[in-house]
């Protein structure tokens, strides 16, 4: 699957079971630095656990495999400065400010006992620039609205500067607007050089964005390609049980839904 | 980061409690002066010294270390929970150490005020803990170790009022119900050398997690993504907690309310992130709890009757509701709504 040398992520035969079911069968797959892969599927078809076992979270029978070695041999901090993650509907406990909550970011970094560095403060900087969240640095987060907080997750996970970034449904309940915003984001930061891993339920978004498409279905990987191989009316209606037709547009073969089959 | 209005607040409270102490150390039924109280204490001579020395210092020291664990543990358990109602007694710890207590009491191994009572609701703290991971399990998830802290909770509970109801004589019954209120009256130098080596692990242990609570401010998985080790962490917080709070019943009694209070209190001047709550919380504990060891020697006691002071606990309680009854309906619409 890979066209571009070593992945910077693999997984190889991944399977996770959680209380007793198989959630994930089986799965392998490659991300390799400078593409946004999107990940598709119905409900129930364990993109979220397979996003979790890639970052580490839940444990997994299989390998996976970070930096060509595997991916228990890293302490969890090695692993967070490398992979990180959004999670879906990201939540915002306490009413903190902005930017300390962005400043997490840098959590895998920090010495305990010290303020952040000038490489801290930097990537801070680039990671408010770059989600356009600067102006909303002195607010307290819990006030903002369901975009700017997509925003504000997005800019804590870019803090990082981990090379892999895994998000879980990055534009789940927003606008038609900041949904084009945040996958303009992930594009972007996978243009920099980041191998970005996506849950997208809308197929459209997929399709224009991802340079790669993983559709999975029932625990298992079905296909996986570029959208134009991997979208067609036929898989659409197999995995989703969804009529559906591919419109050629400027920004590529966008499937358009019918009606539920 | 602290910021200059954050150790602007550090050093309002370190004054407060040099003051607080002062004071303590003055107020009794033999009242010292200020200067009187501070040459007692510095050279030990005559009346004054014996006073300020071996009745005075003591209590106001036993009320700075627990006011601090308790308002530490408080904040501490509410960034580990996320949750602003958390508080210290929610993992059966103080109601183990009270029922360790009442039963060593009860059954005449020794009086309320011997080194026996706090050996014994400390075994009763480390025996709760020992009994919570035991049922809850190392890598339990936070709801079982809540139920499990719950259980034990309403099982110590229970014992202790099964050693109530089965003391050997009313005399002891009645000792036991005003220890459990709380008091720091007649403690020694060796009640704070039992107790202290306890609260100095619980403060490492809850304060080594400081990063860990800000992280967890976006939910387990995120903070986990971010490296914590959240079962580490949990285990470390329900461990120091129950050994502060487990040494401060063992030592003074049940004392409620200032572990919820303090972080409350200290949250509207710097801010809710949890990591930046820990100390100052720490240091409204401590002011607090001296402040109400002071109310109690300055409230006219009725001198024939069997309490000679007024309990520490209900004080706390008595002021401490009121207070956060007032805090609630000043800041209800915060909190119902999206928060200021």
């Amino acid at each position: 699957m890979s066209e571009r040398g070593t992945p910077l992520l693999s997984a190889a035969q991944l399977s996770v079971r959680l209380a007793g079911n198989r959630i994930v069968d089986g799965v392998s797959l490659d991300l390799n630095g400078g593409e946004l892969v999107a990940l598709v599927g119905p409900n129930g078809a364990g993109k979220t656990t397979l996003i979790r076992a890639l970052a580490g979270l839940l444990p997994a029978a299989g390998t996976i495999t970070l930096d060509g070695r595997p991916l228990a041999a890293f302490s969890a901090r090695e692993r967070a400065r490398r992979i990180a993650y959004l999670p879906q509907g990201h939540a915002f406990h306490w009413p903190m400010q902005v930017a300390a909550v962005v400043a997490l970011g840098r959590h895998p970094h920090a010495d305990p006992f010290s303020p952040l560095s000038g490489e801290d403060r930097a990537a801070l900087a680039q990671a408010l620039a770059t989600t356009a969240t600067e102006p909303l640095a002195e607010r307290t987060v819990t006030t903002l609205s369901g975009g700017e907080q997509a925003r504000v997750a997005l800019a804590r996970a870019l803090a990082t500067q981990a090379p892999i970034l895994l998000a879980d449904e990055p534009t789940m309940s927003l606008d038609p607007r900041h949904q084009l915003v945040v996958m303009e984001l992930l594009a972007r930061a996978a243009q920099g050089g980041n191998a970005v891993l996506a849950i997208v339920h809308d197929l459209a978004l997929a399709a224009r964005f991802a340079g790669r498409v993983i559709v999975m279905d029932r625990g298992r990987l079905v296909a996986c390609g570029p959208p134009r191989d991997v979208l067609t009316p036929q898989r659409i209606a197999e995995v989703f049980a969804v009529e559906a037709v591919i419109t050629d547009t400027a920004a590529g073969a966008i499937p358009i839904l019918h009606r539920p089959m | 980061m602290r910021r200059l209005r954050d150790w602007r607040l550090l050093a309002v409270l370190a004054a407060l409690i040099v003051a607080l102490a002062i004071l303590s150390l003055m107020v009794g039924p033999a009242a010292l002066s200020p200067r009187a109280a501070l040459a007692g204490l510095i050279d030990g001579d005559g009346v004054a010294g014996i006073i300020v020395r071996s009745i005075r210092l003591p209590r106001t020291l036993l009320a700075l270390l627990i006011g601090a664990t308790l308002g530490l543990s408080g904040a501490a358990l509410q960034g580990l929970l996320r949750n602003p109602l958390a508080e210290p007694a929610l993992f059966g710890a103080p109601q183990a150490a009270s029922a360790g207590a009442s039963f060593v009491i009860a059954y005449g191994f020794a009086g309320a005020t011997s080194f026996a009572v706090p050996l014994a609701g400390i075994a009763g703290a480390l025996i709760s803990i020992g009994g919570l991971v035991a049922v809850a399990g190392r890598r339990a998830s936070l709801t079982v170790t809540l139920l499990a802290g719950l259980a034990l909770a309403s099982f110590a509970g229970a014992a202790t009022a099964l050693i109530l109801n089965l003391a050997p004589t009313p005399y002891a019954a009645l000792e036991i119900a005003f220890w459990l209120l709380g008091s720091l009256e007649d403690r020694s130098m060796d009640h704070l050398a039992i107790a202290a080596p306890f609260f100095v692990a619980s403060w490492l242990l809850l304060a080594l997690n400081a990063r860990a609570y800000r992280a967890l401010t976006l939910g387990e998985d995120a903070a986990a993504s971010l490296g914590v080790d959240i079962d580490r962490t949990r285990m470390m917080v329900v461990i120091g907690v129950a050994l502060g709070v487990g040494a401060a019943v063992a030592v003074a009694g049940a004392i409620g309310f200032i572990g919820l209070v303090a972080p409350h209190l200290i949250r509207r001047r710097v801010g809710s992130d949890p990591a930046r709550v820990c100390l100052p919380a720490a240091l409204t504990g401590a002011a607090l709890l001296t402040a109400a060891d002071i109310a109690v020697r300055l409230v006219p006691a009725n001198p024939t009757a069997t309490a000679i002071e007024l309990k520490l606990g209900v004080v706390t309680a008595l002021i401490g509701v009121p207070f956060f009854l007032a805090m609630i309906f000043s800041e209800r619409r915060a909190l119902e709504g999206a928060p200021s």
